[in-house]
């Protein structure tokens, strides 16, 4: 479990060539999968928050990521629990691709939610320039519609370019780890 | 017979004179046109003894080392001004710390800075990179610091437009160029003005250069916005200074 520290780590120190347009990937999610994979529903969940939680404690306050990561947690148990071993790059891609295409949105959805909530309160201000709007700090609308996207699909490409590597070597050390007392 | 003689004689005299009268034509063509042949016969020949480029060196250190102390002068007088009015110092001290780590783009553009509330670092602080101001502090450790840049879609700034004294708001978009958004319906500003820090802030240190307006929307919702340059780089920023208070 102290491998979880390495997620902060690597989003900490992640080296210039492993990013795209200055965007890293999302780092936990390409510990999370294996770990959940491997480890069960139960595990992912907490794997999952506990990864939130250490980089939420990296990032100003305001939006979270531990809700996502631990439903990505279980639901990557459940699927390692019930269908059958999931060892295919393409798999692990492709899943890694999803778990950081729904972190990000989430993410996306606390802003805008935020946002929208600012853009309620005011409207109570008509005529003339609102510079109460102006000076809300945090992602708009407008932003998440064009930098957000950008930074969207570089982080979900990448993720999904560094998983079947990072991840299958993952798998094949915790199934190690674990001695062959899973179910393969 | 005269005549024929002094015909005789101004034809033999023609005939040994015209050298002479050849050199005095060549003379006033030279006279009417100011001495142009001359004076590029004389550039020609004397080339290879023109001053070199050592004199312009030389030029170059006299006007950096009048510029320095013309500075030195002027911030002093400045400091001294700004005392009398009951404004902030325009040079408090400063602090360089190294980037320890860094995300310029992403959901979060940060810095994290290798010093921190031990060094006297305190939440809010401006800091500077070469070029200008990118960003301030947003959260202080005892021995790091994460620096929020003007890029981020959390950062505001006061800022103004040197050359029309008119405020505006630097607001991040996520992207690299931050825009300005000004509280007037016309700013009056152009692509190429000069954006420093508001002289009238007490967040950050005032007249701290900022950026270069690239383009002006007078037409944006809410407010007339302007594309800004950054002039310091994050990204590729390995020492930066922290303005202490």
């Amino acid at each position: 479990m102290a491998s979880v520290l390495l997620v902060p780590c690597l989003t900490l120190a992640a080296p210039g060539f492993l990013r795209l347009a200055g965007v890293g990937p999302a780092w936990a999610v390409l510990w999370l999968l294996p770990w959940a994979l491997v480890d069960g529903p139960v595990s992912g969940m907490v794997a999952g928050a506990a990864a939130g939680l250490l980089l939420d404690a990296l990032h100003p306050a305001g939006v979270s990521q531990w809700p996502a990561l631990l439903l990505l947690g279980f639901w990557w148990g459940r699927m390692g629990r019930r269908g059958p071993p999931i060892e295919r790059s393409f798999s692990l891609g492709l899943l890694a691709m999803l778990g950081s295409l729904l972190l990000d949105l989430s993410l996306m959805l606390q802003w805008l939610l935020a946002s929208l909530q600012v853009r309620a309160d005011g409207l109570i201000s008509p005529g003339g320039i609102d510079a109460f709007r102006l000076a809300q700090p945090g992602w708009q609308a407008a932003d998440l519609a064009q930098a957000g996207l950008h930074v969207l699909l570089a982080r979900v490409l990448l993720t999904g370019l560094l998983a079947p590597v990072l991840c299958s070597l993952q798998l094949v050390f915790w199934r190690q780890l674990c001695g062959g007392s899973l179910r393969r | 017979m005269p005549a024929r003689r002094w015909l005789r004689f101004s034809t033999t005299g023609l005939a040994q004179a015209w050298p002479w009268l050849l050199l005095l034509t060549a003379l006033a063509v030279l006279r009417l046109s100011k001495g142009a042949l001359l004076s590029d016969a004389y550039a020609l020949l004397s080339r290879p003894f023109w001053p070199g480029t050592a004199q312009s060196e030389w030029l170059r250190s006299a006007r950096r080392f009048e510029d320095r102390a013309r500075i030195a002068a002027l911030e002093s007088e400045n400091a001294r001004l700004r005392g009398l009015v009951g404004l902030q110092q325009a040079t408090p001290a400063r602090i360089t710390a190294p980037v320890i780590a860094r995300d310029p783009a992403g959901w979060w553009q940060t810095l994290l800075l290798g010093r921190g509330a031990l060094q006297g670092v305190r939440e809010g602080s401006a800091v500077l990179a070469p070029g200008g101001l990118i960003g301030l502090v947003s959260s202080v450790t005892p021995t790091t610091a994460r620096v929020t840049l003007l890029t981020d879609p959390s950062s505001r700034v006061g800022v103004w437009v040197a050359r029309t004294r008119y405020h505006g708001l630097l607001t991040g978009l996520g992207t690299d160029r931050p825009v300005i958004r000004f509280l007037e319906k016309d700013p009056g500003v152009v692509a190429g003005d000069v954006i420093t820090t508001s002289p009238a802030s007490t967040l950050v240190p005032p007249d701290l250069p900022v950026g270069v307006i690239q383009s002006v929307d007078l037409r944006a919702d809410p407010a007339p916005e302007a594309v800004l340059q950054l002039a310091a780089r994050a990204a590729s920023t390995d020492w930066v200074q922290v303005v202490v208070r």
